[in-house]
């Protein structure tokens, strides 16, 4: 046909079928771009946001790799005249990408150091044999340390620990599916329900800080404490409740997984001066965030910890190198840049007073029906995209849609991190599933549960503390 | 020759395995087991690496890995690799990573030179697609799936000739079912059909299905044929004509008491991919092992 062998057309064909959704996007895109601009949006907006809509669909269905969706978004932003091409650079880089490039490299030096040993020690102080203790403990500590250092980092470190104590409960995974659901998922969640807690514990946190600014609005790292945290410690015991009332362990005492732990913990290498230094290092760069962030910026705190584990020689430059994913911050200062351009096009206003058309109604009579729509969007672009990706272009257009920017902002970067429903939407969650312990379908199965609650917590919770600390 | 036997789980790939070995002992051929891992999230990717890197140093094997231990154990238990292979153990610590998408561990075989067992991770389609373009297989072995698409991209995209080990059991006596037409396939389907015949040292159905009452020459002259040829090979056989629809028939006639053997359609790959082929029909009715020749 056409001169075409039999193997170049199976070639062509099978290319088809691996790009059907890059296909598919394009489709939409020039079907989109041949529409008349909706009346009030400029015709760069508009175009901004078909670049929106086609990025979104390709980092869901992922047909060609993260970096080149990054290189898509950067030259169409130039191509269809959003900006010139220095201004589509300097929108790519800024402190968030800078502090999502940093607590990525943070990651690998403080995984390399092998403090899991240490915080497997502490949890079985904590928490002794009781599984309904150690499930709060798995999920308490997982919080609380992603709430600081992120959620991937803290997944990392936590699941070996819990795969142990499965293991030495039974050889039988059969006979221990409920154990290793509960102590898994307690891990996927806690880390979730913990990396709202501060500005450091995700990249969407200093990318919605970086919007905050734009918009004249300053918050501290422990301002942003005092309106999150108490959030986080809420949800602790009602997640380890939810999950042991969802996956029942087959054992209400772990004693002998627990004294073969402390075991296997004993053996392993004792506490050197090295494992101090590192840290004391991340002691510095926390303290550096908490007291300079808003001067210095996260991002910039965040290298100068992986400067100080580089030149100590806690960390080689090649194994950062080969453990930082340089397409994901590629991708999310890609997304950044659609985010400050849907502000500046009139895009985010335009498609902000789009909501408020369809719902104005309702918001006047029910005063949290606003915050509930953004706590429904947000968490359904959070459960298919990533988290930081949805906060950075769904970001500037919830901070239009009420009087108090501050408010829409914090309940849109909360709400991004319930991404309980999928196995592929957080980090912790993909960490966890990669055991093979859980199935997919277990976390439909408790995510519902984690979610509704999360999100009526957080509608009530902003209407009613953030009133009384402002 | 050479075989790709392509392993999931521990828990439904026994009769892959075991199918896989014996046609791979019946053409002496070199043989790899690939155990393709599900795909991560290019998101995650990294971030998982490293979390198994962690889990590697608690003594966790990355997943897959007890798959590969598990074709091991089949393949010691079976003597299809040498005793000095058997004694040393699974060799876990000359495992061979490329390009961070694909291990392998060497062996030596005792009825050929080769025994590789590989893991990759990704969508499986594409996978067994570059490494059999890669390797050059002759053969891909691989389990039944319900889903409509998998079979059709088996066919369509896997550039070797495939086998697919559906509804198998071990305890039933099986025949094969060896369909015989004038196509440019059947020949080489036939030269197949003996050495899986005396693999599996069980009989042959040559079955010529025709459209029409009246039985085309070149039909008659492929069923002579090869007959002939099992008949010289020691092998029984009967001729089986029979009028309908050719994949109908097939299927009807195969039951779940045969191994069906069949020629690769010779449809363009544009029809083939809109329309779909016999091949593909059997393949996807059928409720039985199925060999498809490329």
């Amino acid at each position: 046909m056409l001169g075409f062998s039999h193997r170049s057309l199976t070639n062509f064909l099978f290319w088809v079928t691996q790009k059907k959704w890059f296909l598919v996007t394009m489709m939409v895109g020039l079907i989109l771009l041949f529409l008349p601009t909706p009346v009030g949006l400029t015709l760069s907006g508009y175009r901004t946001i078909i670049i929106v809509i086609t990025a979104l669909l390709m980092i869901i269905t992922e047909p060609i790799p993260l970096p080149a969706i990054a290189m898509y978004i950067l030259v169409a932003e130039v191509y269809f005249g959003i900006g010139t091409a220095n201004e589509i650079a300097s929108s790519f880089m800024n402190d968030a990408v800078f502090f999502i490039m940093g607590s990525l490299m943070l990651a690998v030096a403080i995984i390399k150091q092998g403090w899991d040993t240490r915080i497997a020690l502490g949890i079985i102080k904590l928490t002794g044999n009781k599984t309904a203790n150690i499930v709060f403990g798995f999920t308490a500590i997982s919080a609380i340390l992603s709430s600081f250092i992120g959620e991937h980092t803290v997944a990392a470190i936590m699941l070996p620990i819990a795969m142990t104590l499965i293991r030495f409960t039974s050889d039988d995974v059969s006979k221990v599916s409920n154990l290793s659901a509960v102590l898994l998922f307690s891990i996927a969640y806690g880390c979730l329900i913990g990396s709202i807690g501060t500005p450091s514990g995700g990249g969407r946190n200093a990318i919605m800080i970086t919007y905050f600014r734009d918009f004249g609005i300053s918050i501290s790292y422990l301002n942003w404490m005092a309106k999150v945290y108490p959030l986080v410690l809420i949800q602790i015991p009602i997640v380890a409740w939810i999950l042991q009332k969802s996956f029942v362990p087959e054992y209400t005492h772990l004693d002998s997984g627990v004294r073969k732990l402390a075991i296997q913990v004993a053996k392993s290498r004792k506490l050197t001066g090295r494992n101090t230094v590192a840290a004391i290092i991340f002691l510095f760069v926390f303290l550096g965030w908490v007291f300079f962030s808003e001067t210095i910026g996260l991002g910039i705190i965040a290298l100068t910890g992986v400067l100080c584990y580089m030149i100590a020689g806690f960390v080689r430059w090649e194994d950062l190198n080969r453990n930082t994913h340089w397409g994901v911050i590629i991708l999310f200062g890609a997304t950044i840049s659609l985010g400050v351009n849907i502000k500046a096009t009139g895009a985010a206003i335009w498609l902000a007073n789009l909501v408020i058309n369809l719902f104005g109604d309702l918001m006047e009579t029910f005063p949290l029906f606003s915050d509930s729509i953004i706590v429904l969007m947000t968490t359904i672009l959070a459960n298919v995209l990533s988290s930081s990706a949805t906060v950075a272009v769904l970001g500037p257009v919830t901070l239009n849609m009420g009087s108090d920017a501050l408010h829409t902002g914090l309940v849109t970067v909360i709400a991004s991190a319930f991404g309980y429903f999928t196995a592929v939407a957080a980090p912790a969650c993909t960490i966890v599933y990669s055991s093979g312990m859980v199935k997919a379908k277990d976390f439909l199965k408790v995510g519902w549960k984690v979610g509704l609650m999360s999100m009526v917590l957080l509608v009530i919770y902003a209407n009613t503390y953030w009133l009384f600390i402002k | 020759m050479k075989i790709l036997i392509a392993v999931g789980s521990k828990e439904y790939s026994a009769p892959t395995l075991h199918v896989g070995i014996k046609v791979a002992k019946a053409f002496n051929a070199s043989t790899t087991i690939v155990d393709v891992g599900e795909k991560v999230s290019e998101f995650s990717t990294k971030v998982v690496g490293l979390t198994q890197e962690r889990m590697e140093s608690w003594d966790f094997e990355r997943p897959g890995i007890d798959v590969l231990e598990w074709a091991f154990s089949y393949l010691a238990e079976k003597q299809f690799i040498e005793p000095q292979y058997i004694e040393a153990g699974f060799p876990k610590n000359t495992l061979v990573e490329k390009d961070g998408r694909r291990i392998e561990v060497y062996l030596k075989g005792t009825v050929c030179d080769d025994v590789n067992l590989i893991l990759r991770n990704g969508d499986i389609i594409a996978e067994l697609r570059d490494e059999v373009q890669t390797e050059s297989y002759d053969v891909t072995i691989i389990g039944g799936s319900g889903k409509r698409r998998m079979a059709h991209d088996l066919i369509q995209y896997i550039d070797s000739s495939i086998f697919i080990v559906k509804k198998f059991d071990p305890d039933q006596k099986y025949r094969i079912l060896l369909a015989v037409d004038d196509s440019p396939g059947t020949r080489r389907a036939v030269k197949y059909g003996v050495r899986v015949a005396q693999a599996f040292d069980i009989g042959v159905d040559l079955l010529t299905v025709s459209k029409q009452e009246q039985f085309k020459e070149g039909y008659k002259n492929a069923a002579d044929h090869a007959a002939k040829l099992m008949r010289r090979s020691g092998i029984e056989a009967k001729n089986v004509f029979e009028v309908g629809d050719p994949a109908k028939t097939i299927v009807d006639i195969a039951g779940n008491h045969h191994i069906i053997i069949m020629g690769a359609s010779t449809r363009s790959p544009l029809k083939k991919f809109f329309k779909g082929s016999k091949p593909l029909d059997v393949m996807e009715n059928c409720s039985c092992p199925i060999l498809i020749v490329k």
